[in-house]
């Protein structure tokens, strides 16, 4: 069986939809609950509701969220003597490390159109007028494309913890660090590193951490950039170091 | 013959083995550089001891829930990994106790971390050029209701880890707990008492109020309150693993 076909059949009734369904819930749900309380109105109507749903959503609970989902997926190899049985396959590490990333890409992916689809039934719901604005949903779907660098990083990750929690912690010191880097308005970074890359695409059209308001071609083909070209350096290294990698004995 | 001692001794080595220490570290780090940041990029020229004060509980909500998970997870997902709970009994070690130890270890770190977190920040800030007197006692007040809940979050995800195997489920309360946690801090107090996270920012000592810059005053009761329920609880639900086989 193919590796990715193999990959996705492990994906079925996988605690990772959990994740990738309850986030974008929960930071939904929280912006228009803190909207609520605190007697403020949607002023600008999907704009507002746009920015209290995913600004802070991209900044630190996303990648944390990735940080899990990559977690998960290499959990299986990480349990009783699947490493060994991982490291005995006749196929090569670029495959398998290319499988895992797609897997969790995906599931990055998947989680976007449920937050496209959580603001839209939310909006509709409080009678906003018209509809969301189209640079948010391309928003999005660079969000998506994005991401894939930070999948690739984060599954590296989880590759060589065994721990869950390891993975983790290491997307939360990074997400902080993005934080940091964004607001001290140092733009290159995106060029660096992977969750400075997701943050930043996440922000597009906000109008907020470096970013203009809008979402034209200026804005995206330097992002689009850097995740083609983080994505081959990420995946060529976890290619090589798997490749050097042994049995558990 | 007394096993508490050894069972600390023990439960000490696993924390060098399982990278518990840089993990705390970076905890400590964490809340320094982020509340320094929000005073280097204040714009003020001469800041005042409220704006660490207020950057501090800006930074305990963002980092301590997620962290603290994390080093719950790691002391206890290594008994599951490896038949600890079983072996632990077999020495007279039992789950409840090993849970004890573990916080007892655990929690040391965190409150040292948090502790030197907040007095690196009071060097620092002297030395960034923060003027006025400095408000010992608010530092000391934020700084031990900090301690406090992250010692609650701490015996919550122990116990979490110890009865849900898979870890998904310890990370992903800590998740979702960062996102309460950030949340309350600018909601009414009823939010932030909903939630143990929430108390982070109810032990606040400065914060903007109206877009200004205020100093406040930590809810001490709500926070005592929330640390006697805590540690009732974990005694009873430790006190319950004690009695169940491993």
């Amino acid at each position: 069986m193919d590796v990715l076909s193999a990959e996705l059949t492990k994906l079925k009734g996988s605690l990772a939809w959990t994740v990738v369904v309850l986030l974008p819930l929960v930071m939904v749900g929280a912006g228009i609950f803190t909207t609520v309380v605190s007697g403020e109105q949607l002023q600008d109507g999907w704009d507002t509701l746009w920015m209290r749903s995913v600004v802070f959503y991209g900044l630190l609970p996303y990648p944390l969220a990735v940080g899990v989902l990559a977690a998960l997926v290499w959990r299986p190899e990480h349990r009783g003597g699947n490493w060994n049985a991982l490291m005995t396959l006749p196929v090569p590490p670029a495959r398998i490390v290319a499988a895992k990333t797609a897997v969790v890409a995906l599931l990055c992916t998947a989680m976007q159109a449920v937050m496209l689809l959580a603001v839209v039934a939310t909006g509709t719901a409080l009678g906003l007028d018209g509809m969301l604005p189209g640079r948010y949903v391309v928003a999005l779907a660079v969000v998506a494309l994005a991401s894939l660098p930070l999948a690739a990083l984060q599954s590296a990750l989880a590759m060589l913890m065994r721990s869950f929690a390891g993975p983790v912690a290491v997307a939360l010191v990074a997400a902080a660090v993005s934080i940091v880097l964004l607001a001290a308005g140092i733009a290159p970074a995106v060029w660096v590193l992977p969750h400075v890359l997701a943050a930043r695409a996440t922000q597009l059209g906000t109008g907020t951490f470096l970013d203009a308001g809008q979402v034209d071609v200026a804005s995206v083909a330097p992002l689009l950039g850097a995740t083609v070209l983080l994505a081959v350096l990420v995946l060529t290294a976890s290619a090589q170091v798997l490749g050097r990698r042994d049995v558990h004995v | 013959m007394s096993v508490l001692a050894p069972t600390l001794r023990n439960e000490t080595a696993k924390l060098r083995r399982l990278h518990v220490v840089p993990t705390v570290l970076a905890l400590g780090a964490g809340l320094v550089l982020l509340t320094l940041f929000t005073v280097a990029t204040s714009g003020q020229d001469s800041p005042t001891w409220a704006l660490p004060l207020a950057g501090f509980s800006f930074a305990a909500p963002l980092v301590c829930p997620l962290l603290v998970a994390v080093v719950a997870s790691r002391v206890v997902d290594v008994e599951h990994q490896g038949n600890g709970w079983l072996l632990g009994q077999a020495l007279g070690r039992t789950p409840g106790s090993l849970c004890r130890a573990k916080l007892v270890t655990t929690g040391t770190l965190v409150t040292g971390a948090v502790i030197g977190a907040a007095g690196a920040v009071v060097v620092l800030g002297t030395l960034l050029g923060v003027t006025g007197p400095m408000p010992f006692g608010a530092w000391v007040g934020t700084t031990t209701c900090a301690v406090a809940v992250s010692l609650v979050l701490l015996a919550l995800h122990v116990l979490l880890s110890a009865v849900i195997d898979n870890q998904l489920v310890c990370l992903g309360v800590g998740v979702v707990g960062t996102v309460l946690a950030v949340f309350s801090s600018g909601l009414p107090g009823w939010v932030a008492h909903a939630t143990p996270w929430g108390y982070y920012g109810l032990g606040a000592a400065a914060d903007y109020v109206d877009g200004k810059l205020t100093m406040l005053t930590p809810s001490y009761p709500s926070v005592a309150v929330l640390s006697v329920v805590a540690a009732v609880l974990f005694a009873a639900v430790t006190a319950r693993f004690d009695r169940q086989e491993a």
